[in-house]
């Protein structure tokens, strides 16, 4: 008994927390009077379907488009530098191992808003604001390898050792090894940090702003920033905008939750 | 030239060349930008001199001007206001969830794990969200605190300099909770039940045992968690970016969001670098202590 109350309790809990995530989908599904009218409605009384409308409007395709441009990039090549690093850092232990890590962890910290000014010079010399998207990708990249290289190098500590050196025994190179063994058997954590890593570009939203010169290149998230305007008042409009971009990454996340949930916590305090 | 081949394939040349790819990555778009960021800080960079590679070097001006500005101090007090608020309510609601979602009851560890959906979805997003929650005459909280009677009239919490600065705030509490709850109920997990039933044995309560069991076993969670949250506190950009952008007249303004007005929007570039730098050397000293502090625990 004294289980399910708690159990309802928790539900009530867990609805207050998510009732800003319940008005966003409230107010995209009410009519634009609707929005306006007190006391405030917490159900639509006339349910709109403004989706369509909303996306081609602002444009939302192109948008999205640069912004899962951004992601694919920042995911890829944050999974070919980082898987190989995480696997030795995993596998060797020395000072100068421990010396890597910590520095490592050190630009984990970094917060993009104070380093994009020195980016951003510095990429202006060099010239690579001519292709703004692909300065994003590799500022981006930066910002998010450590924690790819932290996460996943706690998923291969889990890989039994003498499961590789077996094969070494066996006779295959270290090569062979990584590739046939290692990689196999981390790939469930390789897979959940990389989807991680991909939601997180997905809505980046400091370096979009400050590289990106031109509105066609830029990110949903600067298009949901030019939409809220100073003067914003076409909340619905707003808040379909947002629910169609939250919506997919929502999804993403409900089916791994589980294993997102393990693999930061695995990351984060060992 | 066959050595080189063999040790790559086969020996600690494979380490190198696969630590090396991603060390050097870091340190050309991390590490450098750090470097060059103290340079410029140092020089007079802006508009005119930001492509050329010799400017007018100086010294210390830079910080004796952006420290002697009046605004600075409101800035720094905001920004002290900014994180010590946030993670004060961030970690006691979160480790109030966490000993919650700890009791033994059906659905306890899926509940818990909904709310990270806050913390998955982009900031600038939930941003908007608040915006449109603390909206001043049509905001639902407004309502629902009249209706409860918690307060008389609106409250104006984005345009009013005297409350600005704690919207934001409210909204990065929201957003902090599920992370320090998470990182929590691992720690609690922890911590072995017979300790809590012998305690009871010998006749401890419920506050009792929160005190000297709970606490005590928890401090080097809390510690990790509360540094943490200081390091997120501070790359929060996004959040602010979409509910004040810093004001009404700067009351709302912290470091992170000030260094980049004036590199971004008055260009004054070497006055950001400026900021940047003592920020950054900030949030490095925080960060080696954490990593210092969770090594000893976890020796590894």
């Amino acid at each position: 008994m004294k289980r399910y109350v708690l159990f309802l309790i928790g539900l009530t809990i867990t609805a207050v927390y998510l009732f800003p995530l319940y008005w966003m989908y409230l107010t995209a599904f009410k009519g634009s009077s609707e929005i306006f009218q007190y006391p405030p409605s917490f159900w639509p009384s006339d349910p709109q379907w403004n989706f369509l409308q909303v996306w081609k409007e602002r444009d939302m395709g192109r948008y999205i488009w640069n912004s899962l441009l951004i992601a694919v990039g920042v995911t890829v090549l944050v999974t070919l530098l980082g898987t190989g690093c995480a696997y030795v850092l995993a596998r060797v232990r020395n000072i100068w191992m421990d010396m890597a890590l910590f520095a490592i962890l050190m630009m984990q910290v970094l917060p993009s808003s104070l380093m994009v000014t020195p980016i951003f010079v510095a990429f202006n010399q060099l010239g690579l604001l001519a292709s703004p998207r692909l300065a994003v990708i590799l500022a981006q990249t930066a910002k998010v390898l450590p924690l790819y290289i932290v996460l996943c190098r706690a998923t291969f500590v889990q890989v039994p050792r003498e499961l590789e050196d077996a094969a070494l025994v066996d006779g295959s190179s270290r090569v062979g090894a990584f590739f046939n063994i290692m990689l196999p058997l981390a790939r469930n954590g390789i897979l959940v940090t990389s989807v991680l890593i991909f939601l997180q570009s997905f809505g980046e939203y400091v370096y979009a702003r400050s590289l990106i010169a031109k509105n066609e290149l830029q990110t949903a998230t600067v298009g949901l920033q030019t939409f809220m305007g100073p003067n914003a008042n076409d909340w619905n409009g707003i808040m379909t905008y947002a629910a169609i971009y939250v919506t997919p990454i929502l999804i993403v996340f409900m089916l791994l939750q589980r294993r997102i949930v393990s693999g930061l916590t695995a990351g984060a305090l060992k | 030239m066959q050595s080189i081949i063999r040790t790559i394939r086969d020996g600690s040349g494979f380490d190198i060349l696969l630590l090396g790819f991603a060390l050097v990555y870091l340190v050309t778009f991390s590490a450098f930008p750090i470097i060059y960021n103290i340079v410029m800080s140092l020089q007079t960079v802006d508009m005119f001199t930001i492509a050329s590679f010799s400017r007018p070097f100086v010294g210390l001006q830079n910080y004796y001007n952006i420290l002697s500005q009046p605004i600075a101090s409101l800035v720094f007090w905001n920004t002290v206001k900014f994180v010590v608020l946030s993670i004060v309510f961030q970690l006691s609601i979160g480790f109030g969830l966490a000993l919650f979602f700890n009791q033994d009851f059906p659905g306890a560890t899926y509940l818990r794990g909904l709310f990270l959906a806050g913390w998955i979805m982009p900031a600038l997003v939930v941003g908007a969200i608040w915006k449109w929650l603390l909206a001043g005459d049509f905001g639902v909280i407004n309502h629902i605190l009249m209706s409860l009677g918690i307060t008389e009239g609106r409250i104006f919490w984005l345009s009013d300099p005297d409350i600005a600065l704690y919207a934001v705030i409210i909204a990065n509490v929201w957003l902090g909770i599920p992370f320090n709850m998470i990182l929590l109920s691992v720690g609690l997990a922890s911590i072995p039940r017979d300790v809590y039933e012998a305690a009871e044995l010998d006749g401890a309560g419920p506050f009792e045992r929160f005190r000297s069991i709970t606490l005590p076993l928890m401090r080097a969670q809390l510690g990790a968690v509360i540094s943490l949250g200081i390091i997120f506190t501070l790359q929060q950009f996004d959040l602010i970016a979409a509910l004040t952008q810093g004001g009404p007249a700067d009351s709302s303004n912290v470091a992170q969001y000030w260094s980049w007005q004036l590199s971004f929007q008055t260009y004054e570039i070497s006055l950001g670098s400026a900021v940047s730098v003592m920020m950054i050397l900030f949030v490095i000293v925080v960060a080696a202590i954490y990593v210092r502090s969770t090594r000893h625990e976890h020796s590894y």
